[in-house]
């Protein structure tokens, strides 16, 4: 009994970002989680074009943020200016005074205009000048950074990272979603044709709908071991935050209303493990740490099922 | 003689009931078959003392000296099956190792578990000739033991047989395993003593600043300090801001020197692994410093950073020197 | 977290006080009252030293004292080997032990020496008070030991704990008590000095020596009768003859011959019974006149009383046939007759004088000597009394024509004086009269104010016959009991009252409850093993097939113990119980499920591996998944779960 609202607006974004529908599902989950995302990959392999969609669809406005090096709090914030007319301080709201939020490299800002982000997606609101504006809901960001140390970046503390709920790569498409993906018509124009699929205030109910998928007293006991385990073994250099199992369960819930259950299996937890213990779990061997993929099945295989 | 083939046989006799060849799988679960119980030595003594007491009330004709010989017997009985309650089934599980120098205590810690709805009570760890620690597992929980094994030589340090036993709950009998966790502590080199200053004037030390990039590459902004030069200051940030802190640009390469600890820069005369110490006693103060530093080795270079990511990994290097790929 | 090689810590030393206390304080009676004072002192020294946390003594100190504790017990018994110098020591070791507890072996130590002073208590009693005592005693010390190991908890759950592995023990207990080849001690030596002070009837009689057993309610035996109780003037216990008689005291003959049998042969009805006999110190075991059988280990003396190869130091039970009116020592040999004539050379001229006048007129017509005897006590209207006077060198003289006030051995020796003075052999008999019947149990009860004296003659032609010259002046002795037969207003013992009937009645509960524990736990012997296993259907046990019923019997007890003990407790989910039937059918089928794996996917991954039942995998899986990860579980999912899966057959 999947949702048909939610099953068009993955068809609709599976149409624009061909053989990816993995990320887009989780990126999907995550919205309905109420959480941010963060996109580790290499410029051009669509990120800004899933941010697009998402909003579009959605039925949500959009802004976006390029993230450079001489940024300013302000303006990701907005700021109050000067009116001569009314003689008083105006505030403009900035760019964060959207639904959706594409923050583009946000490694390369300093840490100073990175926290003045990372405290808006936290807070959900903004205190500029002695006054707290509270940001629109739903609230949405979707980071992108560089994958490697490349030069001049700011790379995000850990506890910041902890913000976003989940952390997935694109990567390349496949060579046959390639081929289609030059063949086909313009990106751009695609999504400048889409309609929303779902009105805000819906997808607030959804998000609402996720909240309530039901985890049993086994599937608890299960993220517990999971955690349990991270936190004892040698491979990882510390364990998963009550927090992190927080998010492994919110990610997991909305994972299952995806699939149309309103219980979460064990499959669900497993299937969005990578993208919530990939910013959160370090192995103590560093020639690990490049295979999420690995590194969250060897976790998941290394506990049993209460 | 005795002692040693007592020790003989008493390593051949782990070795069978070990069942698997070390290290093992996690997690390794004390079965029934590889859990021993025997009486302590105060087991043997309550046993003598119920023979005497037997004799005695044979002697006398005591019925309820034979009910109290039979009772306590019976109590022995019961002990067994207590203090081997009290072991089987618990979960062994290998847990952290942090690196630690040649020369200190390595300190495995070993996850047990409790699977079972009532506590287990009394349990001792120890390794070899170290002191035993002793560990209380609550119902349906775990516990991390902690084992010091002493780190005499850098590199990796598997951790040694556990032995694993419990007395509880009389003192009668004593059931005990073994087990070989998957678990290798990395192990330092120690820092030399008496090392030579920071080898900062190498000949690499001056104009290669970090990645190569000119001194007056501009690569952030941070709070104005006092001591800031007045050139540095982002007056164009200032204006955008309203009644912001003055902001200070910052230059890649500001600070000019870059330290290279260099395992050519030492004589010939030092051998390797008093050559790895000093190396191990620089990183440890260049950190202390808060300096960047690079790291050569015949077959690792490290470039130039400062953090504990930086020192971990040079004294991983100096650990793994010429041990292959680890 | 280590806690190893500690010493002993505040508590375990409170325990092993505890323990210490609970084992000497059921022994204060048995050890010397400066024993009790000296423990006593070093308890409290311990309890002190551990309330204020104080060093211990000096080990020198100690060792001072261990010598003197030694040197005292050696003063007040003159040896340190035997029963009670080896309680005392141990009580000394242990009141010493408890100043110098170190580390937790010396605890261990203290536990083991106050098991051994449990069964220092049972060799002075072994009554149903004892027994719980020790219990209690035993529960305290496994709790120390407990403690020794694990100090942290409270001290009730110690206990419980303690009483819980006791109760574990239990089975084992009544299995090897039951079926634990027994042997019939002593092993080794004598022990001398076990029952040295117990109450009953001596070698010899003097005015006077039953008249003080009469104070004593102790119990000296216990018969059940397999047939009807006969009547009470035929309950005449034969205990120690006397037939020598030195002017004030009758003693048993000095050589006895021993018949290896019955020299006799019954006449009428014979009664059949069971004595349990309480320890006595001596020989001889009691019969009903005349002893038809002999119990086994025992012999007939020349005067028809059943003897022991050894002292009675146990309780101790046989099977015994009477004959109550059997005709014995027609022709007994003369020089038994001349010892039942001998008199000594002079004292009580009056008796003799009277006894020589009956020889004249009736010569050797020993019935009418007899009667004339008889007559004799009537007339002079003796009394009989708990409290005689005391009297000079012509006893006999003295109690018939002077004080005429007498206990039943001065009636027996006056009249069987009388006898001999009139040339009819004649002797004492001691033993008891009478008894009790306990309405609980039907078990006659004979306790020592039921011993009596009387006197047998011997009549040409009727062989040895039984008089009872009490019965002469007081026949209610005889009919009734004791207690009837004497005046009012004299002291009798507690139980030998008639009045305050409740407390009779709670008497002979208490004795029956006595009763039952002395003949099945405490007259538990070889003997009775052996008749029990026979009824068991264990004919002939030997120790051999013992050993094999106890060792099947002990390891199936202990089988059932470690699935107890080993049982898990853990509540399983029935729908995970039934999913893990499930995998293993599949498991057959080489589709092995992971631990980690869930339902969904393994059932996708099974379904491809076995298409045929992909349908069936599936719904069992999805059933599965919703049963144990669902929101509201329903009752109905997992009956059908678990039909599906019964009818699932890859």
């Amino acid at each position: 009994m999947r949702l048909p609202e939610l099953e068009a607006i993955q068809a609709d974004i599976n149409r624009i970002i061909l053989g990816k529908e993995r990320p887009v599902c989780l990126s999907l989950a995550c919205l309905l989680a109420c959480g941010h995302l963060l996109i580790e990959d290499l410029p051009g392999v669509g990120k800004t074009t899933l941010a697009h969609v998402l909003a579009r669809v959605l039925g949500l406005n959009f802004q976006r943020i390029q993230f450079t090096s001489d940024m300013l709090p302000a303006d990701i914030l907005g700021v109050s200016i000067f009116d001569r007319d009314s003689g008083a301080f105006h505030f403009h709201p900035g760019p964060v005074f959207s639904q959706v939020v594409l923050a583009d490299e946000i490694n390369r800002a300093t840490p100073k205009a990175q926290s003045a982000l990372l405290e808006a997606m936290e807070e959900r609101q903004v205190t500029a000048e002695g006054k707290t504006r509270a940001l629109p809901e739903p609230f949405f960001v979707i980071a992108t950074q560089n994958p490697t140390h490349q030069i001049g970046t700011f790379p995000l503390p850990e506890s910041q990272l902890d913000r976003f709920l989940l952390k997935i790569e694109l990567g390349y498409p496949d060579p046959a979603a390639e081929r289609e993906l030059l063949a086909g018509a313009d990106r751009r124009q695609m999504v400048a044709s889409l309609t929303p699929r779902i009105t805000s205030q819906r997808l607030v109910q959804l998000q609402e709908l996720a909240r309530q998928v039901h985890a049993s007293p086994a599937l608890i006991d299960y993220v517990q071991a999971l955690a349990a385990h991270t936190r004892t073994a040698a491979r990882w250099q510390a364990g998963l935050s009550p927090r992190a199992c927080l998010a492994l369960l919110a990610v997991a819930r909305a994972w299952a209303l995806l699939d149309g259950r309103h219980h979460v299996l064990p499959e669900d937890v497993q299937a969005v493990l990578p993208g919530v213990i990939s910013h959160r779990l370090r192995p103590t061997d560093d020639t690990a740490r490049t295979d999420v993929e690995a590194v969250a099945a060897a976790l998941i295989e290394a506990v049993p099922l209460p | 003689m005795l002692a040693s083939l007592r020790h003989r046989l008493h390593e051949a006799f782990v070795r069978w009931a070990l069942h698997v060849r070390p290290p093992e799988p996690a997690p390794i679960v004390l079965t029934q078959r590889r859990v021993y119980v025997l009486p302590t030595p105060a087991g043997l003594a309550y046993a003598m003392a119920l023979g005497v007491i037997l004799l005695g009330a044979m002697n006398y004709n005591l019925s309820l000296g034979h009910a109290l010989v039979f009772l306590l017997a019976g109590l022995g009985i019961v002990a067994i099956l207590h203090t081997f309650r009290n072991l089987v089934l618990v979960a062994i599980r290998p847990g952290r190792c942090e690196p630690v120098f040649a020369g200190s205590l390595a300190q495995f810690d070993v996850v047990l578990e409790n699977r079972r709805p009532d506590a287990r009570t009394c349990l001792r760890l120890f390794m070899a000739d170290e002191t035993p620690i002793e560990v209380d597992i609550g119902p349906h929980a775990s516990t991390v033991a902690t084992l010091d094994a002493p780190a005499h030589k850098r590199g990796w340090l598997p951790m040694p047989r556990l032995t694993i036993e419990t007395t509880w709950p009389l003192g009668l009998v004593r059931a005990w395993s073994y087990a070989v966790p998957d678990l290798d502590c990395l192990i330092y080199p120690k820092p030399a003593a008496k090392a030579p200053p920071l080898p900062w004037s190498g000949e690499s030390a001056r104009g290669a600043s970090r990645d190569g990039r000119g001194a007056d590459d501009f690569s952030g902004l941070r709070n104005h300090q006092v001591a800031d030069p007045p050139r540095h200051v982002a007056w164009k940030a200032v204006a955008r801001q309203q009644d912001g802190p003055l902001l200070t640009k910052l230059f890649e390469g500001a600070a000019a020197q870059q330290l290279w600890l260099d395992w050519d820069a030492l004589p010939d005369a030092i051998d390797t692994e008093q050559r790895l110490s000093i190396l191990a006693r620089w990183i440890l103060d260049a950190d202390a410093a808060g300096l960047a530093w690079g790291l050569r080795l015949p077959a690792v270079r490290l470039v130039p950073d400062n953090g504990p990511a930086q020192v971990s990994a040079g004294l991983r290097a100096l650990a793994l020197h010429d041990h292959g790929a680890h | 977290m280590a806690r190893i090689n500690r010493p002993v810590s505040r508590r375990q030393a409170w325990w092993l006080l505890a323990t210490a206390l609970a084992a000497c304080l059921p022994l204060a009676p048995q050890v010397p009252p400066w024993l009790s004072v000296a423990a006593g002192m070093a308890f409290s020294w311990r309890a002190v030293l551990t309330w204020r946390q104080w060093r211990l003594p000096p080990r020198w100190l100690l060792v001072l004292l261990v010598i003197a504790g030694t040197a005292g017990v050696f003063l007040q018994y003159r040896t340190i080997v035997g029963r009670t110098p080896g309680i005392a020591l141990l009580v000394v070791f242990l009141a010493l032990k408890l100043l110098e507890l170190r580390a937790a072996r010396d605890a261990v130590a203290t536990a083991l020496l106050c098991y051994f002073l449990v069964l220092g208590q049972f060799l002075f009693t072994q009554t149903i008070p004892t027994a719980l005592l020790a219990c209690l005693t035993v529960l305290i010390t496994t709790a120390t030991l407990l403690a020794a190991s694990d100090d942290r908890p409270q001290p009730q759950r110690q206990l419980r704990r303690a009483g819980l592995m006791l109760a574990q023990a239990l089975p084992f207990m009544l299995l090897l008590f039951v079926l634990f080849p027994r042997v019939q001690g002593p092993l080794w030596g004598i022990p001398q000095d076990r029952f040295s002070a117990v109450s009953g009837l001596s070698d010899s009689m003097s005015p006077g020596s039953i008249a003080q057993l009469s104070q004593s309610d102790a119990i000296a035996f216990r018969v059940q009768f397999k047939g009807p109780l006969p009547p009470q003037s035929q309950l005449y216990w034969r205990g120690p003859v006397m037939p020598a008689f030195d002017g004030r005291s009758w003693r048993v003959a000095q050589t006895l011959g021993a018949y290896p049998e019955v020299p006799y042969t019954g006449l009428g009805a014979a009664v059949d019974y069971e004595v349990t006999l309480e320890p006595h110190g001596k020989f001889w075991l009691f019969a009903l006149e005349l002893p038809a059988t002999l119990p086994p280990d025992s012999t007939l003396t020349n005067d028809y009383q059943p003897i022991a190869r050894q002292v009675v130091r146990n309780r101790i039970r046989y099977a015994q046939r009477a004959w109550p009116e059997a005709i014995a020592g027609v022709n007994e040999a003369p020089s038994i007759l001349r010892s039942a004539l001998a008199l000594p050379k002079d004292g009580n001229p009056r008796m003799r004088a009277i006894g020589a006048a009956w020889s004249a007129q009736y010569g050797t017509d020993g019935a009418a000597i007899l009667a004339a005897a008889e007559n004799l006590f009537s007339q002079q209207l003796l009394i009989y009394t708990l409290n005689p006077p005391l009297l000079g060198p012509d006893i006999v003289d003295e109690f018939l024509f002077d004080t005429k006030r007498g206990f039943c051995e001065h009636f027996a020796a006056a009249f069987v004086f009388a006898l001999r003075a009139g040339g009819v052999p004649a002797r004492v008999v001691a033993g008891y009269q009478g008894g009790e019947v306990n309405p609980v149990d039907g078990y006659l009860v004979v306790r020592q104010y039921d011993a009596h004296a009387w006197a047998e003659a011997w009549i040409a032609g009727r062989g040895w016959v039984r008089i009872d010259p009490t019965a002469i002046s007081a026949p209610s002795r005889i009919n009734s009991n004791f207690s009837a037969a004497v005046p009012a207003g004299e002291a009798l013992p507690f139980l030998a009252r008639g009045d305050l009937a409740w407390l009779k009645e709670l008497r002979y509960r208490l004795d029956a409850v006595t009763n039952g524990w002395n003949q099945r736990v405490l007259g538990y012997n070889p003997q009775r093993q052996r008749d029990l296993l026979a009824s068991l259907g264990l004919n002939e046990p030997d120790w051999r097939s013992m050993t094999a019923v106890l060792s099947v019997l002990c390891g199936g007890v202990m089988l059932g113990l470690t699935g107890w003990i080993l049982r898990n407790r853990l509540r399983v989910d029935p729908a995970l119980t039934a999913w893990r039937r499930f995998a293993v059918r599949l498991a057959k089928r080489g589709i092995a499920w992971q631990v980690w794996e869930g339902p969904l996917a393994f059932a996708e991954r099974a379904a491809r591996q076995a298409p045929a039942h992909a349908a069936d995998i599936r719904e069992i899986a999805a059933l599965y998944a919703r049963l144990r990860y669902g929101a509201a579980p329903q009752a109905a999912d997992l009956t059908q779960l678990k039909t599906k899966i019964a009818a699932f057959n890859p």
